[in-house]
């Protein structure tokens, strides 16, 4: 009796755990797609990872978005922009048909909005200097911000003292923001105002960063004693509002103003975006339904894919990533494509600290840095040893991605030289050199290069290595406090200008994990800044980049970097792209 | 007996309290900061500014704080997932794992204890090598090569059930059947030596003696004293089960709360860390307590002290 009524009800348990765990039934989607890692953030100010940004571009609308197939940046939400003749004012207007997905027009003050939390204190994440770094006044405001937050710092928590700045900072701020270069007018007109001339500004409003923010989420603004602060002086909202089926306060769930909707959003499952009815192109989308399906280990994605459960794979690090290579490149499979996208794989050297855990570094001598960088071969590891159907690189900026950018000549693989450079730097044969300190992050075919390369510098110049590989969040924070003398690098192009490369080793970048400081790049840098003259801006960079790889050498460049993705042959408008973009409205899916 | 499990409720108490504490000296002892990790630009009179927001500069008043929240079900932010609550990812993710869990150990006894029966009954001959064969293959395979075999086979194969996800009816057998696998094998081993045990007593030949039917010999004398070291393994069983499908996770694409344990430690996503310990300590303690009374109830040994 005890035995069947404890069976029952384990049975009964796991039954309604079942029905409760597997939640509503759905169809399936006209398109299904992986995102092995699932969502970090749907929160377009603090988004990095290309997976989210991927979502946040279909769902929401910028001012400009990258078009695959014509492989240019297009008009979006706003028609082609007025720019002044010096180059610095862009006039946005934004389009009469331009619909939030609760019908609502889309106005220039959305943007602003968005732009203003991408810098706020808190909320901006890696990619706020795109704002920053642009937009008059930008700077000044931020800078106003954080010396308010910082201020407080010193007050009790709950002193009146406190209460009363952060009354007197709350009614300020507004004001405050009125000095940034971004205004709105009645005819729903967007103006900005930049620092300098940017001729691929359009190129950054495709970003996520910055993308326009429906005024429905000041009802999840966080506020106490009628402040629109926190205690601690900074903007913030509850992080729920991306949730599309969140209420609080009136609030209703997210509203977006992209091709699509999220219709639903389960952690670590799926996300369900639905064809924004609002949307101009909404009768002419043929996906009306795509899902973002997570499984974390692409093995399983792939049998999931060849199933046919799974109509698209933007990623396909499989066990056998190099047989599908192989069966891409020679057309074998119709179905795979392996391109080269907008990123290079490279090394840093450590440049700035003299002496690391007792060991003296060789590297500051940038003579050493040079001998290392052309004793690689580099033509070698790309064929034998990674195997991805990469371009062997010998510059930072990947060639032939930028449209008028003339790269300079690339590093050479030249062993002799390289010797001869570390005799004359006091290290003949490697004598005296240090066991050379290599950090990398554990994972893909990173080990197997860093050994390929301890052989080729054993062998060439007498150096010894040892390799640290360390899981990639202890990676990053060594490599941030440059607890290394070589590390693993890698980077991908955020616009199309020689900038989002040459910008990563300079003196104050938040990114030069390097240490690199030159006076001569930094002016090349600076001149171009200031230029509205493409050609000769870009004339400007190339000399930088000139300079970077053969007289300062902060890194080794490698390779271009490739991507393996699969499309189902029946799905059309997907196009394969150095950006890794997809716009899901251009799919047409015939099963 | 309602003494015995207030003191085993109260000892259950205890025990989550100091594995809390342990957990958070730890958490707090761990180099990096779980807002740092993701920012490389964010100016430090921000970075505090999050972190006097977030208590994570206040070991003490977050102790504290956690707590008073955990009590509630309320176990506050993930660092790591902003868009998200612990409470939440708790919920969605263990669910999952519960309803994994129990239908394999369901599974596991409900095979595992047959075959060790049958084994022990045909002691020496080709059911017992084939049921041990079994069971130690069941240990000794991983679940990551039986999960892809069942995935291949199974899934992409015979096109039985879906390959990878949560949602539908059709994602659970190949998991929950995979997760079993080593919890049937050691089920298997535990009956067989307990019915082996038993099999030699003196009650059994007392019943022989007194004519009693084989099959009730089996199954009314011998199999409940065999059950028992079963029953021991269950609670724990059930806890590893439901909070350590890591890799079937992993392989199914199963969205449970096993991913949590591993990748809340390595994001450094401190709330996340100390909900998933918490609620596998409390699920130890709890199934082990349930364990307990039902062995009282079974075992008149212990019920009678």
């Amino acid at each position: 009796m005890f035995r069947g009524v404890l069976a029952t009800c384990l049975i009964l348990a796991t039954l309604v755990l079942g029905a409760y765990s597997l939640g509503t039934r759905r169809e399936r989607a006209d398109l299904a797609y992986v995102n092995a890692s699932g969502i970090g953030t749907l929160d377009p100010a603090a988004m990095t990872w290309k997976q989210d940004i991927r979502v946040a571009l279909n769902v929401w609308e910028g001012l400009a978005a990258y078009d695959p197939t014509a492989g240019e940046v297009a008009p979006a939400a706003a028609t082609t922009p007025e720019v002044s003749a010096d180059g610095l004012t862009y006039r946005f207007a934004i389009r009469s048909d331009a619909r939030w997905s609760n019908g609502e027009a889309v106005t220039a003050e959305d943007f602003i909005r968005g732009w203003r939390r991408a810098i706020e204190p808190g909320t901006a994440g890696d990619y706020a200097f795109f704002i920053l770094d642009y937009i008059a006044g930008a700077r000044e405001y931020y800078s106003w911000r954080n010396a308010f937050v910082a201020s407080l710092s010193a007050l009790p928590h709950d002193s009146a003292e406190r209460t009363r700045l952060l009354k007197a900072h709350a009614g300020e701020m507004d004001r405050r923001f009125q000095r940034v270069g971004l205004s709105a007018s009645r005819e729903n007109v967007l103006t900005v105002q930049l620092v300098r001339p940017c001729p691929y500004f359009l190129d950054l409003c495709t970003f996520a960063t910055m993308l326009p923010i429906h005024a429905s989420i000041e009802q999840l603004r966080a506020s106490q004693n009628g402040i629109n602060l926190t205690n601690e002086g900074l903007v913030a909202y509850d992080p729920q509002w991306t949730k599309p089926n969140y209420r609080r306060n009136g609030y209703t769930g997210v509203v977006t103003n992209g091709a699509y909707a999220v219709e639903s959003w389960s952690f670590k499952r799926f996300l369900r975006m639905r064809v924004n009815s609002f949307h101009r192109d909404a009768e002419t989308i043929e996906c009306q339904t795509v899902d973002m399906v997570v499984i974390g280990d692409l093995n399983s994605a792939m049998l999931a894919y060849e199933r046919g459960d799974l109509d698209f794979l933007p990623e396909t690090e499989t066990a056998y990533v190099h047989e599908l290579v192989r069966l891409a490149t020679t057309g074998e499979r119709k179905d795979l494509h392996n391109f080269d996208v907008f990123g290079t794989y490279f090394y840093l050297f450590n440049c700035i600290d003299a002496e690391l855990q007792g060991v003296a570094n060789p590297f500051v001598d940038a003579r050493v840095r040079r001998a290392f960088a052309i004793s690689v071969d580099r033509a070698l590891i790309a064929e034998c040893v990674t195997g991805r159907g990469e371009q062997p690189m010998g510059n930072i900026v990947p060639t032939g991605m930028i449209e008028g950018y003339a790269p300079p000549p690339p590093l050479q693989y030249d062993p002799a030289e390289a010797r001869r450079l570390l005799a004359e730097a006091g290290f003949p044969g490697g004598d005296g050199l240090p066991p050379i300190d290599l950090l990398y992050n554990t994972g893909f075919h990173h080990e197997r290069v860093c050994d390929a390369m301890a052989e080729m510098w054993r062998v060439e110049l007498g150096a010894t290595v040892r390799l640290r590989g360390r899981e990639v969040k202890t990676f990053s924070e060594d490599r941030r406090a440059r607890r290394f003398m070589i590390a693993r690098a890698g980077w991908y192009g955020d616009y199309a200008d020689p900038t989002t490369y040459l910008d990563l080793f300079a003196s104050e970048n938040g990114h030069n994990d390097s240490g690199h400081r030159d006076a001569r790049f930094e002016e090349l840098l600076n001149q171009a800044r200031g230029l509205n003259d493409g050609r000769a801006r870009l004339k400007l960079l190339r000399r930088a980049e000139a300079r970077l790889l053969h007289e300062t050498t902060p890194l080794i460049p490698l390779f271009q970097q490739t991507q393996l993705i699969a499309i189902k042959p029946y799905v059309q408008g997907l196009i394969p792209n150095a950006r890794l973009i997809f716009p899901f409205h251009r799919a047409r899916v015939n099963r | 007996m309602i003494r015995t499990a207030i003191n085993r409720l109260l000892l259950g108490i205890v025990t989550v309290a100091c594995v809390y504490t342990v957990t958070f000296v730890m958490v707090m002892i761990v180099p990096g900061n779980p807002f740092a990790a993701g920012e490389r630009n964010m100016p430090s009179e921000v970075l505090s500014a999050l972190e006097a927001r977030y208590d994570v500069n206040n070991p003490v008043r977050y102790f504290g704080q956690f707590l008073a929240g955990a009590v509630r079900f309320d176990f506050g932010p993930s660092f790591q997932y902003r868009d998200w609550t612990c409470t939440q990812i708790i919920a969605q993710s263990l669910t999952v794992s519960a309803t994994l869990g129990f239908l394999a150990i369901l599974i596991a006894v409900a095979v595992g204890v047959p075959i060790g029966v049958f084994s022990a009954m045909n002691r020496g001959k080709w059911f017992d090598h084939a049921a041990l064969g079994f069971a130690l293959l069941g240990v000794s395979l991983p679940t990551f090569v039986t999960g892809s075999f069942l995935l291949i086979v199974c899934g992409v194969f015979l096109k039985w059930f879906p390959v990878g996800g949560w949602g539908t009816l059709g994602h659970i057998p190949l998991p929950a059947i995979t997760l079993s696998l080593p919890f049937i094998a050691y089920v298997a081993r535990l009956t067989r030596a307990g019915m082996l045990d038993a099999l030699s007593g003196d009650f059994v030949r007392t019943a022989i003696a007194k004519g009693a039917p084989h099959r009730e010999i089996i199954w009314k004398h011998v199999f409940r004293v065999a059950f028992l070291p079963v029953l021991s393994y269950i609670g724990p069983a059930a806890a590893q089960a439901m909070t350590g499908s890591f890799v079937v996770e992993k392989v199914f694409g199963v969205p449970g709360i096993g991913q949590h344990f591993v990748n809340s430690a390595l994001n450094l996503d401190r709330g996340l860390i100390l909900s998933t310990v918490l609620v596998f300590a409390v699920m130890l303690v709890v199934f082990n307590m349930v364990v307990d009374v039902v062995y009282m109830y079974v075992d008149p040994r212990v019920r009678n002290g």
